[in-house]
């Protein structure tokens, strides 16, 4: 699987829907590589220490912190970034809509990494409840809003 | 960064590949400690093995006497495992306080209890659970009661190389309970937490297992209180004379989460709460 002692690694991996192989430094963590090296640059860096959630992708279908993660923890595996959030039309997702008509956004650095924890919650759990989706935002800041636009968002896109 | 991550696909692949690293070396498994403390330059090593994709760590199995959890399971899927939903309340009740959903879909009890943290929710809930840790070095295995793991603050047991490979909980059918006082309601480091697990025998404890997180230098078993209480009637007095005896227990200090007063005060009533909560 890996050439013993070498600094690089051959990754395979599926991002947004697509087929990746690429040889990458064994020791990049996956924000680098979804930021600098796939330059898919809505998912954020914020703390670095997995609190605000603003570097949250999808891998394998659950919400994880890109910032804490090493791109060799990928192989195998499917990642979803911001960017592969989209409608059926191919046009914005529901939540993203939704996010536009309540005013969910302000500066927009957390939008991404929200968008896709309330994703996640909303695949495993179509009809959550407002609890639960305070639950499942809660490693997730955001500084702006002060929540009460987000939830109501979330709780728009979840009646769709 | 370590300058180099390997991946082997196996335990077998693990035994050969490590010594022809020769390098400082550490096992990455959710990452959630170590590569925070890397981002914050306070990690070092040179190397690291990244065991989060092994097969044999990642299982939940159940025998006629035990669950086994692999110490690679994600702190999600043991929260929707049903043999640990049967057989390990406490850990169950725990979970919802550990982290945040996203941290919990990376985060592993190997890593946790490797960590050796004296705050660790996951571990804490196990050691009241009365779980034994299996450890193997290449072909060495060996098992130990999971509190005697832990040393002191950031200091196991566990020896080079030596890896967690998985939690023994012995199944008896008992009630468990986890109370966390933090700084918030959810995703934050506690200041004082307490795990209690009770095997009932009508309204007398047939056994009581006590651990409490984050007022010891280690994940703390409360073998006096614990031992007193069994054969005990579960009344309110026994549960406030409980809750006396383990504030002489614990030994919490002063930091920059809470004040080693009031901690002592927690743990009695975060131990009430708890045996109250069993009562009801």
């Amino acid at each position: 699987m890996i050439s013993r002692n070498s600094k690089s690694f051959s990754l395979s991996c599926r991002v947004n829907g697509s087929e990746l192989e690429r040889e990458i430094p064994s020791s990049r963590s996956l924000l680098d590589f979804i930021r600098e090296d796939l330059g898919l640059k809505g998912t954020k860096e914020g703390c670095g220490e997995g609190e605000c959630g603003a570097c949250m992708v999808l891998v394998d279908g659950l919400a994880v912190n890109s910032c804490l993660m090493m791109a060799v923890q990928l192989q195998g595996k499917e990642l979803v970034t911001i960017e592969g959030i989209k409608g059926k039309d191919g046009g914005l997702h529901s939540l993203q809509k939704t996010f536009l008509a309540e005013g969910a956004v302000q500066c927009g650095f957390c939008t991404p990494g929200l968008i896709i924890a309330s994703e996640a919650l909303l695949r495993r759990k179509p009809d959550a409840t407002l609890e639960d989706i305070k639950l499942e935002l809660t490693g997730n800041l955001c500084r702006c809003t002060g929540y009460e636009k987000v939830l109501s968002a979330v709780e728009k896109a979840r009646r769709k | 960064m370590p300058e180099i991550i390997v991946k082997p696909a196996s335990l077998k692949e693990l035994w050969k590949t490590l010594p022809a690293l020769g390098k400082a070396r550490r096992y990455l498994a959710g990452g959630t400690d170590i590569v925070t403390a890397d981002n914050a330059g306070a990690e070092s090593s040179e190397c690291w093995v990244d065991i989060s994709d092994l097969p044999e760590l990642g299982a939940i199995k159940e025998t006629a006497r035990a669950l086994f959890i692999g110490s690679g399971v994600k702190i999600s899927a043991i929260e929707n495992s049903a043999p640990a939903r049967r057989w390990c309340p406490a850990l169950i009740a725990a979970i919802p306080h550990f982290a945040s959903p996203s941290l919990r879909n990376m985060a592993t009890l190997g890593g946790n209890a490797a960590n050796g943290s004296p705050c660790a929710d996951g571990v804490c809930a196990l050691v009241a659970e009365g779980a034994f840790v299996h450890l193997a070095h290449n072909g060495k295995k060996r098992c130990l009661p999971l509190k005697d793991l832990f040393l002191g603050p950031k200091r196991t047991a566990l020896e080079k190389d030596e890896l967690i490979t998985a939690f023994e909980v012995p199944k008896t059918k008992h009630f468990g309970a986890y109370l966390k006082l933090g700084p918030r309601a959810y995703f934050g480091i506690s200041k004082a937490a307490v795990a209690v697990s009770l095997e009932m025998s009508g309204k007398t404890v047939k056994r009581a297992s006590i651990a409490l997180g984050s007022v010891a230098p280690v994940p703390f078993y409360a073998v006096k209180t614990s031992a007193w209480l069994a054969g005990k009637p579960l009344s309110s007095e026994v549960v406030l004379a409980a809750a006396a005896l383990v504030m002489t227990e614990v030994s919490p200090i002063t930091d920059s989460r809470s004040e080693a007063d009031y901690r002592r005060e927690m743990c009695g009533v975060l131990l009430e709460r708890a045996l109250k909560s069993v009562c009801r």
